[in-house]
């Protein structure tokens, strides 16, 4: 009989198997809740470590550049999870199958080494991602709702009332002007019926005559001279804006919106308008320099898919195609124009010539880039000469005047400056 | 008298409104004064006018008998007027920079090879605040911490603060600088090799408080060759 028996004496039926298999899990939760602690303490070490080493990749209960953390110590055991996060790819390359999937789920993106962790930090980490800043799903949903309703109530607002305003006024002042009609018609009804000498009659029965005004010399002469003047200064106008371009705004191949990545991002000038500083030109950036935020970012404000704009920086990637922008700021080959000079050593903001970009969805040429234009800045702009040792001499010279260096005094006149 | 009156006013109308036709604005450029003096002969950058029939075309003299301000360049892709470097020779610059060789994923070997041939002073650590300001912050954000404009929107930006960079060679820093790493893009091509150093300089003395790196070495060997540091062919 004891031959039939096995090793421990008890049968191996279905049923204690299914006892042992519960003992195990509940050993093995067991393992867990004593590994991740869940004191306040531990919890606030744990979310100072996940805010400096983990937050840019990873959120709680949210899928980010990596997956959502809480609930890792369930995927897999504690210890396992704790040498993932100092080595990832040792854990991989020791041939973790549920760790290697997740890998290969997200893109093959390596997680980096975070070897100098102790296991202090560990466990507290662990109890933060497990234990802290829980969110209740209803509580997070009316959240998320009331800033929904917020946001739509903030924008168009104002161009509506403002509509409906004027239209308010519109019909008050038709009202007005009917009502007055009506006066005067009921006025003139009843003066008509009291007993009134010529004079008054002439004056309640009088009609305007308008031909007999515009006839006057005086009037033919007013309005002759109105539109000569009008004419002529037209005409001036358009003289003095022959070869002058500013308000150029022409429509570019891709939409880029200065706005958005200057103004709401606040990338500097210089990120991508990398000559500014070294050369004449200030460089148009070419489609590397877009890949560098537009292989993550494909669509505006975290639509889904890919934005039919920022399509054609990956069309022109991919056929090794340049894009044709159109060029705004057109000077003219007879005079010599420097970014460097101007940007390095005068230490020019951008927008002084290129007015406020920042705020420009469709770059226009906001000076008039004309000579006089130079001049006048040329004539006013005073130079910075501390710390540079190239004008110490000039300053000596220039000691004697009263007014205060300025370009104007070390050539910024000279026509052979700019036209050669 | 009285024909011709109206005839001189009605010509001085029509004049201005034809004048004011020049100016320009949206898609019209305006009327060029001398377009002869405005478009270049020779070959210019970022000014390219492609259209080899129409544009001046009454007045050209061209022997081409393309157009009078055509200047692309037929001979390249694109027409475009910029050229690339003749195959198989190397820019060098006065400091003497080579072309960068290592290869993106060459990481450890470049931070472990590399030291920072830029000699470590106030003036470089002010020039590399400015450069990480206008090259960096939009994603790394003014402290480094990763929290920029842009790192919000795409995610994963490093903390240069947090415990798994501030250890990092400055050799490294400025591989990754170079040729990217993870999620960041090579930035070689918009940041010159000093102002790389500058910033790498910036980023480990200031935002990481000096931990791991060059300058005891740097000084000691003031004296060493550019060339010799920048990268070995390989």
């Amino acid at each position: 009989m004891l031959s039939k028996r096995s090793l421990v004496g008890v049968r191996l039926n279905f049923h204690t198997l299914a006892v042992l298999f519960f003992i195990l899990i509940g050993t093995q939760a067991f393992a867990v809740a004593q590994e991740v602690a869940n004191s306040d303490e531990a919890v606030a070490a744990g979310k100072a470590v996940f805010n400096a080493n983990c937050k840019t990749c990873h959120k709680l209960d949210q899928k980010m550049i990596g997956p959502a953390l809480r609930g890792a110590t369930d995927r897999q055991p504690a210890d396992i999870v704790k040498s993932f996060i100092k080595n990832s790819q040792a854990v991989i390359a020791s041939g973790n199958s549920y760790y290697s999937s997740l890998f290969k789920e997200y893109n093959n993106t390596v997680m980096v080494s975070h070897e100098f962790l102790t296991d202090e930090d560990l466990n507290n980490l662990l109890a933060y991602i497990e234990n802290g800043d829980k969110v209740d799903p209803a509580a997070a949903a009316a959240a998320s709702g009331a800033e929904g309703g917020e946001a739509s109530a903030g924008g168009g607002i104002p161009n509506e009332y403002l509509t409906v305003i004027l239209g308010v006024l519109v019909v008050v002042l038709l009202l007005i002007l009917v009502v007055l009609g009506l006066i005067i018609s009921v006025l003139t009804k009843y003066l008509t019926k009291q007993d009134l000498d010529e004079d008054d009659k002439e004056f309640v029965n009088q009609k305007t005559n308008l031909g007999k005004v515009f006839k006057s010399d005086m009037f033919v002469v007013i309005v002759t001279a109105l539109v000569i003047a009008l004419v002529a200064k037209t005409a001036l106008d358009g003289l003095y804006s022959v070869g002058v371009q500013q308000g150029y705004a022409p429509t570019q191949p891709i939409a880029y919106s200065h706005a958005l990545h200057a103004g709401t991002l606040e990338i500097e000038c210089q990120y991508c308008h990398t000559g500014v500083e070294i050369g004449r030109s200030a460089n148009i950036p070419s489609a590397n320099i877009c890949m560098n935020c537009h292989t993550h970012v494909q669509n505006v404000q975290g639509k889904e898919g890919v934005s039919p704009e920022i399509q054609k920086i990956y069309n022109a990637v991919d056929n090794n195609q340049p894009i044709e922008w159109v060029r705004v700021h057109n000077l003219p080959d007879l005079a010599y124009f420097n970014h460097s000079q101007h940007v390095v050593v005068g230490d020019i903001e951008c927008q002084t010539c290129h007015g406020p970009i920042q705020e420009m969805e469709v770059v226009g040429q906001h000076s008039a880039l004309t000579m006089g234009w130079c001049i006048d800045c040329h004539r006013q702009t005073e130079i910075t000469t501390e710390g540079n040792a190239y004008y110490d001499k000039l300053v000596q010279i220039h000691s004697d005047s009263k007014d205060a260096l300025k370009v104007k005094d070390i050539g910024g006149l000279e026509c052979a400056k700019c036209h050669y | 008298m009285k024909i011709a009156k109206t005839l001189s006013i009605l010509g001085i109308a029509v004049a201005g409104i034809a004048l004011a036709g020049c100016r320009a604005g949206g898609e019209n450029q305006g009327l060029e004064y001398a377009p002869q003096m405005y478009h270049s002969v020779a070959y210019e950058p970022l000014t390219q006018i492609v259209d080899s029939e129409t544009k001046g075309n009454l007045i050209s003299t061209r022997e081409d008998g393309k157009g009078e301000y055509f200047n692309s360049n037929i001979n390249n892709p694109h027409h475009m007027n910029m050229r690339e470097p003749v195959a198989n020779t190397v820019p060098r610059n006065k400091q003497g920079y080579l072309p960068y060789r290592y290869k993106a994923f060459e990481v450890e070997e470049a931070g472990a090879a590399m030291k920072n041939p830029i000699k470590l002073n106030d003036e470089v650590l002010a020039e590399g605040k400015r450069l990480f300001g206008l090259y960096c912050t939009p994603c790394h954000g003014t402290s480094g911490e990763g929290d920029g404009k842009v790192g919000e929107i795409i995610g994963g930006v490093a903390n240069l603060k947090g415990g798994a960079y501030v250890g990092l060679s400055e050799g490294h820093i400025y591989h990754v600088i170079t040729k990217g790493k993870g999620r960041m893009g090579a930035h070689g091509s918009q940041i010159t090799p000093e102002n790389r150093w500058k910033i790498v300089h910036y980023v480990k003395q200031e935002l990481q408080g000096g931990q791991n790196a060059d300058n005891a070495v740097a000084v000691a060997d003031a004296d060493q060759d550019v060339t010799q540091v920048e990268t070995p062919a390989n």
